[in-house]
């Protein structure tokens, strides 16, 4: 006899405000309870791990400035992704364009540093890194937009084009990015009216305001202008738009193009704060990828993302930081990272669906 | 309950005698999220009958023959077959037991055979298959039910009726006792209709038994043995006998009030030419849409235009307003040409465009009504829309909107609500006041108390100057509202008559593409 209790997907007309806000929460809870199963296995104390994590991720004053200045990034890249998923345009390729950002910003900043004053300087750098990650993507877009090539593809396999444009300005003998005459190859330093300095001598620097203003700015513009209602009716529907005699073309362009520019000033950000240098080690670090996950555990909403990106920060500043003081694999904060996206993606069916169990009547014969 | 359920003829179950039916459901229950879809429903169906679930859109017949035959199971009751109850667990096992379904959208794949169609799904198939011998077998069983098909003909290539015809023998294959049919006349021509009710007494005379799923009381009248009748989830009425029943009064009992659904014309004499076609034709992919199109339709009048659909009346609609360039010809809306100037330069020449696809092209489904009233409007830079809300809200109250005010989500309005505020939005003037109106079915789907309120706006535009295009697959519709009917059919127009002398049986004719005498 077959067991008479059936599991039940039903359809939600409409989606409780709480789950919008359960569901997230709960996909980090979940993400957090398979590390600690994780650390377990691998002969770690989780409590131990965790707490530390917190600390120097969240609860101590210099855990509190690396995760805000860490998070300027991230939110970047965050808000690059949802940009352009609002639309279901699938730009993955921002770490491609954050590489763009970081070599366009470099150049500017090696290229115009000596000549221009810090007022002038720190607003060019973050603009060419920008247009540089808008470049990017501007192939991608355009045939997206005229010939509908898939832009998973496109903007994906044109990041690993940017992660080998990244060493070859940095390991190819007399690179214009690199310091002459050095037996290492290393990035040359930006002039220091190119750098700004951190907020009180942390690693906080003044871009995590900006890159704020952006993100309140982006909220604005899709919640109340006619660029953003355009894009959300070629969201929903494509045919709608057509109707209304609203050109998708021209809007899929000017959002994948933005979108490309927000990584690319993700680029430029780390060019004018920590790293100064175009630094071959951000192909490591994964920042452009992060981004996805937050915009997707933000459900592409600009202002969840400054939260988003500020756990992600506090995860991945935390879990790097253990290294040092514990003997925890740094990979932890990554993990979590993956871990988080996949609840957050299967959290969806909750708000969907009602899923409850049924005990269903047998019809006797 | 005294009230709304009516008893015509009494004890109409078992009215052939002690045998029992051969499906029935009892007390059958089926909520749905915010809706009670079926409210202890008794319904059964005898061999050799035809017994008609007759009901508006929601009224839950759907959802009932979808229990019947497995496809939802009830929250309550139970189903019987020849007396047996019975759990239909999947429609595989509603298959097992002798009960298939012809959905109204058909489930065809249309790069196979017939043959192929027919045989998808079945078990018992060898690895290797003999398709003259499968053709053979499946044409004896439409042959035994005078179902004439093409067993090797590829169903892409085949009419709508043609391809109803293909979901029936397919469900006699499989050894169907009992057919529900879900409106298998809403896709047909009148001749077709007539074809696909031979094929129905064929079957009855074999002893299958039909469930007739249809909310057209006329056919219904013709076709049935029985009538059940239900509202909002409940049954309100049988009326059993043939040509026992009368349309007045199932009306009455499907709708729950008195439904007058009259002629209406043109009261004054019309006005100047609003549109004008000229020798319009389209080619998509080296394949006529249309061809050699050339009319007018003046100020104040209705201009309709029957056919069934797939007859290039979608394009012809998009043409006009601007969303698709012709091949050659052109349209001018008073005076000036819209052709290859787009949608908005249409709707500035006082075009309004009510599309048949509602959500998804007339409205954006996840958008506020009040943001949906701004889609064929001029925006500014930064939406305004506080401005708009009193009006929103003022159409709301107009049009009789059921909606919780203008931020009421488009997805979740019924589907005559949808359409009220897609006319709402069309009528009232975007960019300039409404000198045009294209509608294409603007009834389709709607329950009988819309289509009274749908039509009577229409009229009131006609009367208020507007000229107005109506395209719709329902000829009744048409009939009974145009001032002038053309029929398109294969892109051309192939019957013009003037609305008050048109007689549904020539009108019928040339949407089946028999040419009439009378082309003018």
């Amino acid at each position: 006899m077959r067991s008479p209790i059936r599991i039940v997907f039903e359809q939600r007309s409409e989606t409780p405000k709480r789950l919008s806000i359960l569901v997230p929460l709960l996909s980090v809870v979940a993400a957090l309870v398979v590390g600690a199963l994780f650390l377990l296995a691998t002969g770690y104390s989780p409590i131990e791990t965790y707490s530390n994590m917190l600390s120097d991720g969240f609860t101590s004053s210099r855990g509190i400035t690396d995760t805000l200045g860490l998070s300027t990034v991230l939110i970047c890249t965050g808000i690059s992704a949802a940009f352009a998923f609002q639309m279901n345009l699938y730009n993955i390729g921002g770490e491609g364009q954050l590489y763009l950002g970081m070599i366009g910003g470099a150049w500017a900043g090696l290229a115009l540093g000596d000549r221009l004053p810090t007022f002038v300087m720190i607003p060019v750098v973050l603009l060419v890194g920008s247009l540089a990650g808008a470049l990017w993507v501007l192939l991608p877009a355009f045939v997206r937009s005229r010939l509908g090539t898939s832009e998973i593809v496109t903007t994906l396999l044109l990041t690993y084009i940017a992660a080998s444009l990244v060493k070859h300005f940095v390991y190819s003998p007399g690179s214009f990015f690199v310091t002459k005459n050095s037996a290492f190859p290393q990035g040359r330093l930006v002039p220091d009216s190119a750098a700004l300095k951190g907020i009180g001598d942390t690693s906080l620097y003044p871009t995590f305001f900006l890159v704020i203003l952006i993100a309140v700015v982006l909220f604005w513009v899709v919640k109340k202008t006619e660029y953003g209602y355009r894009i959300q009716v070629i969201a929903d529907s494509p045919r709608a738009a057509h109707y209304a005699g609203i050109n998708a073309n021209r809007t899929t362009l000017s959002v994948m193009l933005i979108s490309g520019a927000l990584s690319g000033l993700g680029g430029a950000v780390l060019i004018v704060g920590p790293f100064g240098r175009l630094d071959p080690g951000i192909i490591l670090l994964g920042y452009g990828y992060a981004g996805i996950v937050i915009a997707a555990l933000a459900r592409n909403n600009f202002s969840a993302i400054i939260i988003s990106g500020i756990l992600f920060a506090g995860l991945r500043s935390g879990g790097d930081k253990l290294q040092i003081s514990t003997s925890t694999p740094i990979h932890i904060g990554v993990m979590l990272q993956g871990a988080i996206l996949l609840f957050a993606l299967g959290g969806e069916a909750f708000r969907r669906y009602h899923i409850h169990a049924v005990r269903t009547e047998r019809a006797t014969q | 309950m005294t009230n709304a359920s009516h008893e015509v003829a009494k004890g109409p179950h078992h009215a052939s005698g002690a045998a029992p039916s051969a499906l029935s459901a009892h007390s059958i229950v089926k909520r749905f999220p915010g809706v009670l879809a079926n409210d202890s429903v008794d319904f059964d169906v005898l061999p050799g009958e035809v017994h008609t679930l007759l009901g508006e859109n929601g009224a839950g017949k759907s959802t009932l023959a979808a229990m019947l035959c497995g496809l939802y199971q009830p929250d309550s009751g139970y189903i019987t077959r020849n007396g047996e109850r019975i759990a239909l667990s999947s429609p595989r096992a509603g298959l097992h037991h002798g009960i298939a379904m012809v959905h109204q959208h058909f489930r065809l794949v249309e790069r196979f055979t017939v043959a192929e169609n027919v045989i998808l799904g079945s078990r018992d198939l060898s690895y290797k298959l003999n398709r003259s011998e499968l053709e053979d077998k499946v044409a004896a069983v439409a042959d035994s039910y005078g179902l004439p098909i093409e067993p090797g003909a590829t169903v892409g290539e085949l009419s709508v009726g043609q391809r109803q015809r293909v979901e029936i023998v397919k469900a006699l294959y499989q050894g169907a006792e009992i057919l529900l049919l879900d409106e298998p006349t809403a896709v047909l021509v009148p001749a077709e209709v007539e074809k696909l009710f031979e094929n129905v007494h064929a079957m009855t005379r074999a002893g299958k038994s039909i469930v007739f799923i249809s909310h057209k009381l006329g056919e219904v009248v013709e076709i049935s043995d029985r009538v059940t009748v239900l509202r909002n989830g409940r049954v309100t009425g049988h009326v059993s006998g043939r040509g026992a029943a009368d349309t007045k009064e199932l009306a009455r009992l499907m709708v729950g009030r008195d439904i007058e659904l009259t002629t209406q014309r043109a009261s004054h004499a019309t006005g100047h030419e609003v549109l004008q076609i000229r020798d319009l034709s389209l080619t998509v992919n080296g394949v006529s849409v249309l061809s050699d199109i050339s009319f007018n339709v003046h100020a104040g009048e209705m201009v309709g235009i029957a056919g069934v659909a797939g007859n290039g009346q979608r394009e012809l609609a998009d043409t006009i307003a601007g969303l698709i360039s012709p091949t050659s010809g052109s349209v001018a809306i008073s005076g000036s040409l819209t052709t290859d100037r787009g949608p908005i330069h249409a709707r500035e020449l006082g075009l309004a465009y009510v599309p048949e696809d509602r959500l998804g092209m007339g409205l954006v489904p996840s958008m506020s009504i009040l943001d949906n009233l701004l889609l064929t409007r001029d925006r500014h830079i930064v939406v305004d829309r506080t401005t708009v809300r009193p009006e929103a809200a003022r159409l709301i109250e107009q049009f009789e909107i059921k909606a919780n005010g203008p931020d009421h989500v488009a997805r979740k309005l019924s589907g005559g609500n949808a359409q009220k505020v897609l006319l709402a939005r069309e009528l009232s003037g975007g960019r300039t006041a409404t000198k045009l109106l294209v509608v294409c079915s603007p009834t389709r789907g709607l329950d009988v108390g819309a289509i009274e309120t749908v039509r009577a706006l229409l009229d009131d535009a006609r009367s208020a100057g507007q000229a107005i295009l109506l395209i719709s697959e329902d000829l009744d519709e048409v009939m009974s509202l145009s001032d002038r009917i053309f029929v398109l059919y294969r892109g051309s127009v192939v019957y013009e008559t003037p609305g008050e002398s048109a007689q549904l049986s020539t009108v019928g004719a040339a949407m089946a593409g028999l040419q009439p005498e009378g082309k003018s």
